[in-house]
């Protein structure tokens, strides 16, 4: 069932393990990244309710079950999962006692949480002198929101990203689901790569931190860069679709096209819009004047995506070379010839919710083929990796469970 | 591995101190990824040349009559500090002659042109190859460098589109919106890096290099794979709910202006009945804890607009921070909605140390963003200011390749190296 059980994981990490105490979404995407480039991670969650995305879905038939919600199955998968109350002591102990037979330890806790479950960087390490320990939470571990209650729109809120999201005349935009929280879960991903680079060299581990508020600020575009430097705030405002007409959202024939036409592009936008005589038009003739005549473009380029399909736009776009894309529903990605010849999604079964199209890798490293497995189920390995790990024996796990610490 | 290049303030410590990459990214995508990797400590080498120079070199805002302004445009120098810069024209045979040793003293190879660019070169990956058995080759073409629309070209808006993303947001009923960046980019140029590490590790216990390939679009659509696997469960595509959450009760309020910021909001977010009771003692409504339109999580849905118009009649009357400090306060989470210069004024990351100073021959003195992968042990800074066009020339070809002076000059004669960018280009 799980690929590390039966040995046929080969990712590029197949010989690290990973406790994972995360929940939600920045740290499970971080150790879903990881589990999926082959590192066993063992995913700690709370008895009986379990990541509180269990409980988000969407769910089939929108009833909701923890072992069907989409966030949780998409955001866990190749991970064992184990039950276990950190918050007592002999839970606790079995904790650090994993912790000893993993490279790294990845956790989303605010300081006073970790401070509390006395589950600190300095609680990790002695004894274990090698282990990273990687934190991922909005605010870091220090600071002074460090102690912030963050759900994702406050994670955002407070990188910049959302401010310069939206129309100019409206309030600041949230894209859809949980974009700071990606942000965040990859650049900490990268980040333990980095920490476990060193230990192979070095023997030591470290602490790492990544906050989703720097993770944000850090990829503000050419905004931030602009204003750093000059000081200047004409480029800090919310610009809604649009950059200039060149760079837009404009309504095609049936549904959106995107184009994004810099200075080197115009020949083959105009080409896609067979409208060559835009380049004999002394308003268009260089970008400067172009910027000039934005209303003038705009409108030209409102006519074109008009009378086109996405599916004309795109295809245009293809022979010419032009920057022009459709603005895709997931029907269409589902549908799209692209990804299907390039094997892009994947279906995996699941006993409780069936067999479910997702989303592949977003890198290929075909030096080593990795095979995602489904999420778990709620502390499906508890048997395996507490017998494995911890020598402990069926009955004790029994135990355990009557105590309610498993 | 190599020298330090001349003013390199190499950190040994740093845990990428001795792996080198030779980067032929330009634009975002590119950059941005062996700019983590660069402030991991690694020894980046930006290969530009006087007809394909970096595109954001030219967007620089200062005025086409600025001194040598592509050394000044702070949309590239943010994003390639750390790195060292340059030219070779890959189009000649000479070019791809250095560029192959180049590659013979590297771990990593980095580019990000359309798909089939690179060939055109003669640098595909059994090229490189040839040169360094074990060499990890990083293509990073929008759509990928197979399938039906291989050629065809994509920026970071144009990714967000393909994604699904875009359509699956925005101002309910008003079609898609983009979100606030080019966000293909540093999204494609984060797991690129990552996977660069990934790939490295796998290199160290088994001798074996490997070609990864990050098509800038599907690096996208995991960030929304919930939405792909509730769309197998529900076969459709949800409405946006914009700033609103599937269960919490929240929302983005004006706030009073402070200065000259007009354009001030909060995001208040609410996710349990006694944080809700808190919010209403600190909007000084506590009788609307019992109120049966909000007395629980389905009725404030239910009644999230009459919410709405409470939660803003209060942050009407307060600037943002003070807001987002009252409620986190009383336990209520809540933050002010930045813009870029409260950002970079911002207590937080000013306590952290978040921003950094920079000093450049040509641009002079400013603040960036620092490292965003902090490694508490060995943590990485801005040691090397951004490039300027061409400056490590010397560096890179005497230095590391070996050529004396009459070498280098024959390159510039022959157009195989330059001194400054074909302003022609870019225009």
């Amino acid at each position: 069932m799980n690929s590390h059980h039966d040995g046929t994981a080969r990712g590029p990490l197949a010989h690290l393990r990973v406790l994972d105490l995360t929940s939600d979404v920045a740290g499970p995407w971080c150790t879903k990244l990881l589990a999926d480039y082959g590192a066993d991670v063992i995913k700690v969650e709370r008895p009986r309710t379990g990541d509180p995305s269990r409980a988000h879905g969407a769910f089939p038939g929108g009833v909701p079950h923890r072992e069907k919600s989409a966030l949780y199955l998409w955001l866990n998968t190749s991970k064992r999962s184990v039950t276990l109350d950190v918050a007592t002591a002999t839970g606790r102990a079995m904790l650090l006692a994993l912790a000893v037979r993993c490279d790294a330890v990845v956790h989303d806790w605010r300081p006073s949480e970790a401070a509390r479950l006395r589950l600190r960087y300095g609680d990790f390490a002695p004894g274990h002198e090698a282990v990273v320990v990687t934190s991922v939470t909005a605010f870091g571990q220090g600071g002074p929101y460090a102690e912030w209650q963050a759900p994702p729109i406050v994670a955002l809120a407070a990188g910049g990203q959302h401010y310069m999201a939206g129309d100019p005349d409206r309030e600041p935009l949230q894209s859809a689901g949980y974009q700071a929280l990606y942000q965040a879960g990859a650049n900490a991903f990268g980040a333990t790569l980095a920490a476990l680079w060193a230990v192979a060299a070095t023997g030591a581990g470290q602490a790492v931190e990544v906050a989703a508020m720097e993770a944000q600020a850090a990829v503000l575009e050419l905004f931030l860069p602009d204003y750093a430097y000059r000081k200047s705030q004409a480029l800090s405002k919310r610009r809604g679709n649009f950059a200039s007409a060149a760079v837009g959202i404009y309504p095609a024939a049936d549904g959106y096209i995107g184009i994004h036409a810099m200075p080197k592009n115009w020949p083959q936008l105009l080409e896609a819009m067979d409208a060559g005589w835009m380049a004999d038009d002394e308003r268009f003739v260089d970008n400067r004047a172009r910027l000039r005549h934005d209303d003038e473009l705009s409108a030209e380029l409102y006519n074109w995506a008009a009378s086109v399909t996405k599916r004309e736009a795109y295809e245009r776009a293809g022979e010419t070379r032009a920057p022009i894309a459709p603005v895709n529903t997931i029907g269409d990605l589902l549908q799209s010839e692209h990804l299907r010849a390039r094997g892009f999604f994947r279906e995996l079964d699941h006993p409780f919710a069936g067999r479910l199209t997702y989303p592949g890798a977003p890198a290929r490293m075909p030096a080593t083929p990795a095979a995602p497995s489904r999420a778990p189920m709620l502390g499906e390995h508890n048997v395996e990796v507490y017998g494995e790990l911890l020598g402990l024996a069926p009955a004790d796990l029994v135990r355990l469970a009557a105590a309610g610490v498993v | 591995m190599a020298s330090g290049a001349p003013e390199l303030s190499a950190d040994a410590r740093l845990p990428l101190a001795g792996v080198r990459v030779l980067d032929l990214t330009m634009v975002w995508a590119g950059p941005v990824g062996t700019r983590f990797l660069a402030d991991m400590g690694a020894e980046v080498i930006k290969v530009e040349c006087a007809r394909a120079w970096d595109q954001l070199r030219s967007l620089h805002f200062l005025g086409g009559d600025t001194e040598r302004w592509w050394d000044k445009s702070a949309y590239f120098n943010h994003n390639n500090r750390n790195k060292y810069a340059c030219t070779l024209n890959l189009k000649t045979a000479r070019g791809r002659e250095l560029a192959l040793r180049l590659v013979a003293g590297s771990d990593l190879v980095f580019e990000n042109y359309r798909a089939d660019v690179i060939g055109t070169f003669g640098l595909d990956y059994d090229d490189l190859r040839a040169v360094k058995p074990d060499i990890i080759l990083v293509s990073m073409p929008s759509h990928g460098k197979s399938g039906p629309e291989a050629d065809h070209v994509a920026y970071g808006t144009n990714v967000e589109q393909l994604s699904g993303l875009a359509s699956l947001s925005g101002y309910p009923g008003l079609g898609p919106h983009k979100s606030a960046i080019a966000y293909g980019d540093p999204n494609a140029g984060t797991l690129a890096a990552a996977a660069a590490l990934a790939a490295l590790h796998h290199r160290r216990r088994t001798g074996e290099g490997q070609h990864i390939e990050v098509a800038q679009w599907e690096a996208m659509i995991p960030n929304i794979g919930e939405f792909v696997l509730g769309y197998g469960m529900t076969g459709g595509q949800p409405e946006s709910i914009a700033n609103r959450h599937i269960s919490r009760a929240q929302g983005v309020y004006a706030c009073a202006p402070e200065g000259d910021a007009a354009d001030a909001w909060v995001a208040v977010s609410v996710g349990s009945d006694d944080a809700f009771a808190a919010l209403c003692r600190t909007i000084g409504r506590p009788e609307l804890a019992r109120d049966e339109r909000f007395a629980d999580v389905v009725s404030r849905h239910h009644h999230h607009d009459a919410l709405d118009e409470i939660i803003g009649a209060w942050t009407a009357g307060r600037t943002h921070r003070d807001a987002a400090a009252a409620l986190q306060a009383a336990g209520v989470a809540a933050a002010p909605v930045l813009r870029i210069p409260e950002l970079m004024a911002d207590e937080h990351l000013q306590a952290r140390g978040f921003w950094e100073s920079v000093t450049h021959a040509i641009a002079g003195t400013w603040e960036m963003e620092g490292v965003v992968w902090r490694l508490g042990r060995t943590p990485g800074h801005v040691r090397v200011p951004p490039p300027c066009y061409a400056e490590h020339n010397g560096w890179v070809l005497h230095d590391l390749l070996g050529l004396d002076d009459a070498a280098v000059a024959a390159l510039e004669r022959d157009g195989i190296i330059s001194s400054a960018p074909d302003l022609r280009i870019h225009a």
